[in-house]
């Protein structure tokens, strides 16, 4: 270790150009930090972790960061004939579809019938529901690569009944979007309450004359699930095509040349009522992730926090991962950070960092959700269309505690959920700008906590600060091994040496690259192939791709040429493209690069060649090699996969996990999910050079 | 003698099989080209900001010819702002099109072989430079010809370099004008190598009228031609002629100690004047109509100097400009420009006189970070010419952590940029950071490898002197 220390201040000396001369301060701390790497790469690692497990107790209260918004300051001027409306509407449907079953289309006129009689512009429009396409090159691009319409189909369409009521007071420049999903065909009782609850706000938005922004009511047909109606009718909002489609054509309902716009869309709200809660008041969720991590300004949650919590009563909650909250380790943790504060309070009585371990709890199984939910890229419901358009937007759920069928509760819960949303629109209403006061990148822990990234960044800069100490040491050391091994000064590149290396990663990189585009061209085989043999054909193709790179002699790793490339700049080379990779992937999807990181890392760190190990027979490195063993296990993503599964409680073996990780795969590519492209060019690249360290022939 | 002819025979074999393999590799990264022009659809690279500035937009171009075809000015609504002749040239390529959509295949093609060109004549430009170095070698008396054989062929090199770097290829398939830009300067650059002292002028002046910055090439262009190509320090080959003091070398002595050639250059000079009346009559023709030669300096130089276009580029000013006040605007402005010239031209000139290609990398590389319209097209040019250097660049420090810097942040930007205008979480100081951050790893490879060769001459310094003690 002293000689690594000596080799690097000699080289740092040359570099100013006088040997005398000490160097500066930073440069010696990076060189302190460098010679001893292995010590601080433990020391940095386990700080990750112990601070990804501190976040739930660093969480803050939320707050409201707008002035403007101020919830809750005016009264509510919903009354009583406005709920009834509502009502009306609901049994009104309810009746109709008693009457003509399975007549979707007539259900939409209803609806529209009672929005033009509230003296709002009412127009139909139609969509196609599309299948899962993949398109390996459609990341990241903007709205506007929307794929257009291709081959249309009569037999399949949905429609959407949009009406919009004009501002007296607004220019119609700006608008606020309330959407509720809605079955047309085989829509169920609680849904029928999503309808009433946003008409009897409709109602009394149409008489209003604070409203500055329109206000457009979408209802959404749900056959084709939430998410595309909405991405669909966002689509034409924003993108007009000029060709006239063919699925014009195809109906009695006339929907050509009469889709209306209001401005550009401020916030948009989601409300959807399903199933009875369990207990017996009402329960309000709130679902705010987009996709690829994106989340709305916490403002916007803020506000229907506060006014749900503070004016209408309801119980609001953020979705958990349900297995953490009876997880004994994790109450071990929560309760010793709970002694830790109480400790630290006796101390000092100002130090209040200690909160009970089952808010700890609580707080981590939240936590862990919004992580998951966020490290998928999967938006959870029709908010995360808006996202895409940069409008700031979340779903609510409101579960009722009552029986569909009980008219008097029925009453007092449209008036309640349309004086929620009453106020929350009157609080959007009063902006002057986009939302952009509070945070966009935030975890939740609670409806009321959050983590604000500046923190959580913390968590994941101390796990991937080892990664360049690691790289850095192990480049001097295979330096000098490589100084030392030719002798030649001539032929000898000093500061090259690293270039062979470089190839072989860029080679795996490349290999992760076309492994992760084959999925696109397998799609297009002719026929149709289940799951499970759409996964094989994968396999196996890029089974067959390594083989023929690890034959080719320039780029193969496993190459033991005479003075081939030794392993420990290979190594070097791998961390540090490990350590770009993650950087990247941390700032489009914080999530996936934390979870990816907590993966990543120690495999990256511990793998060594195993042969020199298994020869000196100390327990130590055999220790070392079989931890090495394992996370590589673990580290390859179908193995992770099932893991993941098997905790959650579906266990998977075989060529069943083939097929379910396929979908899986499958589901990332129709949201354009990131988490695809870091699995394939980063993790599988990364965890493939090390395999070959482990069995680089040393 | 017949072991050197054996060594000989073998070296020729090496290199045919050497150009067999670069013949091969440049033909596979047209294929490549080719291959990624075919699929355009999916990545729209020619709206990429850090492809295609102002400057070199072919849409712009596309804009420009259409105005000029429509009877106005292609200067007007502040649209197109490159050379009336590429107007001339390209404009043409840009019209034929389907259903309205302009077919951009003939103008990929036309970026393409200007690719291939530049390739070319960098190869040919690296193989004249790597002869020098190997006979300024053997005079110092460095070198045995046994070990020839460690010398790169750095010509293959760097035109390999300049097909395959990535920077190259999108900046040819991005339909951005740098790929001709770059050809003008590597043609000028050919030119003064191979001593063709008219077209070491036209390249000149043709990069000069088509992006203004390369006019401080003119500086290593009469080093050059007047002094000969790069060189250790004179002082060296002095210091051989005194220990060696034989008669027979007289003759060489004299070819090292090589005077100013007062004559080539002003030959050169006489050239240059020749080509700008040229280009500036072939323009002001082709600008009668719409205002003539003053309208074409104020809205092509005038809007580079000037910085007109504050919209995001990985340059370092546009951010800066958009905050500064309006009315130190114009300080700033001078301050920034005279910078370049005077604390970095002059002393480099000074300093290294001796190695005139070198000073040629050394000025693009800094137009390229200090540029007001930067594109990684000019990141590409002055790569491959670095890879000219390769020989004497053997110990550059911090090589890897260089270039996992321009990995990372060439990666980053096009990230900021999704985060700034498509997310709406980040905003411009997160893509003017990368911007930032770029600009400084580009310094630290420009001091590294300026360092490294002036490190080289003192080794070459120290070397000739132990021979001469010996």
């Amino acid at each position: 270790m002293a000689a690594d220390n000596r080799y690097e201040e000699e080289e740092v000396r040359t570099d100013d150009g006088s040997p005398i001369t000490k160097p500066r301060p930073i440069v010696r701390l990076g060189i302190f930090l460098v010679a001893h790497s292995p010590v601080f790469s433990v020391v940095f690692s386990a700080a990750g972790v112990l601070a990804l497990l501190l976040l739930p107790l660093l969480a803050k209260n939320t707050y409201i960061s707008e002035n403007a918004l101020m919830p809750g300051s005016a009264r509510s001027m919903l009354s009583n004939r406005d709920a009834s409306d509502g009502s009306k509407l609901v049994k009104d449907i309810k009746n109709f579809r008693l009457n003509h079953e399975g007549q979707g289309v007539e259900v939409q006129r209803l609806i529209g019938k009672y929005m033009s009689e509230m003296v709002a512009e009412v127009y139909y429009q139609k969509f196609q529901p599309e299948g899962n396409q993949f398109h390996p090159l459609h990341f990241f691009s903007g709205p506007a690569s929307y794929t257009l319409l291709r081959n249309v189909s009569c037999a399949s369409y949905g429609v959407n009944v949009v009406g919009i009521i004009r501002a007296p007071r607004g220019d119609g420049k700006e608008s606020i979007v309330l959407v509720t999903p809605y079955d047309f065909i085989n829509g169920g009782d609680y849904e029928d309450l999503s309808l009433g609850v946003v008409s009897s706000l409709f109602s009394l938005l149409s008489r209003v004359t604070w409203l500055s922004k329109d206000i457009i009511w979408l209802v959404a047909d749900s056959r084709y699930g939430d998410y595309r109606p909405v991405a669909a009718w966002l689509a034409e909002y924003h993108t007009p095509s000029f060709k006239v489609s063919d699925q014009l054509k195809c109906d009695e309902l006339n929907t050509a040349d009469n889709f209306r716009r209001a401005g550009t869309v401020a916030a948009a709200l989601v409300l959807k009522v399903d199933g009875r809660s369990e207990r017996f008041e009402d329960i309000l969720s709130i679902y705010a992730d987009a996709s690829n991590g994106q989340m709305p300004n916490l403002d916007l949650i803020n506000v229907v926090n506060y006014l749900a919590v503070h004016r209408q009563g309801f119980h609001v909650k953020v979705e958990k991962v349900v297995s953490l909250l009876s997880s004994s380790w994790l109450k071990i943790v929560g309760e010793i950070f709970e002694a830790v504060g109480k400790v630290a309070h006796t101390l000092n009585p100002d130090w209040k960092f200690g909160i009970p371990a089952a808010e700890y709890i609580e707080g981590s199984a939240t936590l862990a959700s919004s992580l998951y939910s966020q490290a998928f890229g999967i938006p959870t419901g029709p908010h995360g269309a808006f996202r895409d358009y940069q409008v700031d937007a979340i779903t609510l759920k409101i579960s009722p505690g009552f029986p569909p069928d009980s008219k008097a509760r029925q009453h007092d819960f449209f008036l309640r959920g349309s004086q929620l949303l009453e106020g929350t629109i009157r609080s959007v209403n009063n902006l002057l700008e986009k939302f952009h006061q509070s945070f966009f990148l935030y975890l939740l822990t609670s409806p009321s906590k959050f983590i604000s990234v500046g923190v959580y960044m913390i968590a994941f800069a101390l796990l991937v600060a080892s990664l360049p100490m690691v790289a850095a040491s192990l480049y001097v050391d295979g330096c000098k091994a490589l100084t030392k091994s030719t002798h030649n000064s001539a032929e000898n590149f000093k500061s090259w040496k690293w270039l062979d290396a470089a190839k072989q990663v860029f080679a795996l990189h490349l290999l992760g690259f076309i492994v992760t585009l084959l999925p696109y061209f397998i799609c297009q085989v002719p026929g149709q192939h289940s799951p499970r043999n759409r996964s094989i054909m994968w396999g196996t193709t890029s089974s067959l791709l390594l083989v023929t790179f690890v034959t080719i002699p320039g780029c193969s790793p496993f190459s033991s040429r005479l003075h081939g490339t030794n392993w420990a700049i290979l190594k070097s080379v791998t961390i540090s493209a490990a350590f770009i990779g993650l950087c990247l992937m941390s700032i489009i999807n914080f999530a996936t690069a934390e979870i990816g990181a907590l993966l990543l890392v120690p495999t990256c760190l511990l793998a060594q060649p195993i042969k020199p190990a298994l020869r000196s027979r100390r327990v130590k490195s055999l220790l070392g090699a079989f931890c090495s063993m394992v996370l590589v296990t673990i580290g390859f993503p179908v193995i992770f996969f099932a893991i993941t599964k098997g905790l959650v409680g579906e266990g998977l073996v075989g060529l069943s996990l083939g097929g379910e990780f396929w979908t899986w795969l499958e589901s990332l590519w129709a949201w354009k999910s990131a988490t695809y492209l870091y699995i394939g060019m980063v993790h599988l690249p990364c965890w493939l050079l090390c395999v070959c360290i482990l069995f680089h022939p040393s | 003698m017949k072991e050197k002819k054996k060594d000989d025979g073998e070296m020729a074999e090496e290199l045919e099989k050497n150009s067999y393999r670069f013949w091969i590799w440049s033909i596979a990264s047209m294929i490549f080209r080719f291959c990624i022009i075919l699929f355009p659809e999916n990545i729209n690279l020619s709206s990429r900001p850090e492809l295609s500035t102002p400057l070199t937009s072919l849409c712009r171009l596309a804009e420009g010819y259409w105005l000029k075809q429509a009877s106005m000015s292609p200067y007007s609504g502040s649209m197109y702002h490159g050379s009336p002749l590429l107007l001339s040239l390209l404009g043409p390529l840009t019209v034929h099109g389907i259903e309205g959509q302009w077919n951009h295949h003939l103008c990929s093609l036309v970026f393409v072989v200007s690719d291939i060109l530049s390739a070319v004549l960098l190869r040919a430009t690296g193989q004249q430079l790597e002869k020098a170095y190997r006979l300024n070698l053997r005079r110092l008396g460095l070198l045995k010809a046994s070990r020839d054989r460690g010398i790169l062929p750095c010509g293959d090199i760097a035109a390999l370099v300049y097909l395959w770097n990535p920077f190259t290829i999108l900046s040819c398939v991005g339909l951005s004008t740098s790929p001709i830009e770059n050809l003008a300067v590597i043609v000028s650059l050919y030119g003064a190598v191979t001593r063709r002292v008219p077209l070491a002028a036209f390249g000149l002046i043709m990069a000069t009228h088509l992006s203004l910055y390369p006019a401080t090439l003119v500086i290593p262009l009469i080093f050059l031609l007047g002094y000969g190509l790069d060189a250790p320090p004179r002082k060296l080959f002095l210091q051989t002629r005194d220990r060696e003091g034989e008669p027979g070398q007289d003759k060489l002595t004299r070819t090292t100690q090589l005077p100013f050639l007062w004559k080539t250059v002003l030959h050169f000079v006489f050239w240059v004047l020749v080509w700008s009346i040229y280009v500036l009559v072939l323009c002001s023709l082709s600008l009668k109509q719409y205002g003539g030669l003053e309208e074409m300096f104020k809205r092509t130089y005038g809007f580079i100097l000037n910085i007109e276009d504050l919209s995001p580029n990985i340059g370092v000013f546009w951010y800066f400009f958009a905050e500064a006040f309006d009315f130190s605007r114009n300080y700033f402005l001078i301050v920034f420009q005279i910078y370049m010239f005077l604390s970095i031209l002059l002393p480099l000139a000074r300093r290294l006189k001796h190695r005139p290609c070198f000073i040629a990398f050394v000025y693009l590389a800094f137009s390229s970070i200090l540029k007001s319209y930067p594109s990684v097209g000019d990141a590409a040019l002055y790569l491959s010419l670095w890879a000219l250097f390769v020989n004497e660049l053997t110990d550059m420090k911090h090589s890897f952590f260089i270039f996992c810097g321009y990995i990372g942040f060439s990666l980053l930007s096009p990230v900021m940029h999704n985060l700034w205008i498509w997310r709406g979480t980040g905003n411009a100081n997160f893509y003017y950071a990368n911007a930032m951050g770029y600009a400084c790893f580009q310094f630290m490879f420009v001091e590294e490898s300026v360092s490294a060769m002036l490190n080289h001459d003192q080794a070459l310094k120290k070397a000739t002197a132990e021979m001469t003690k010996n």
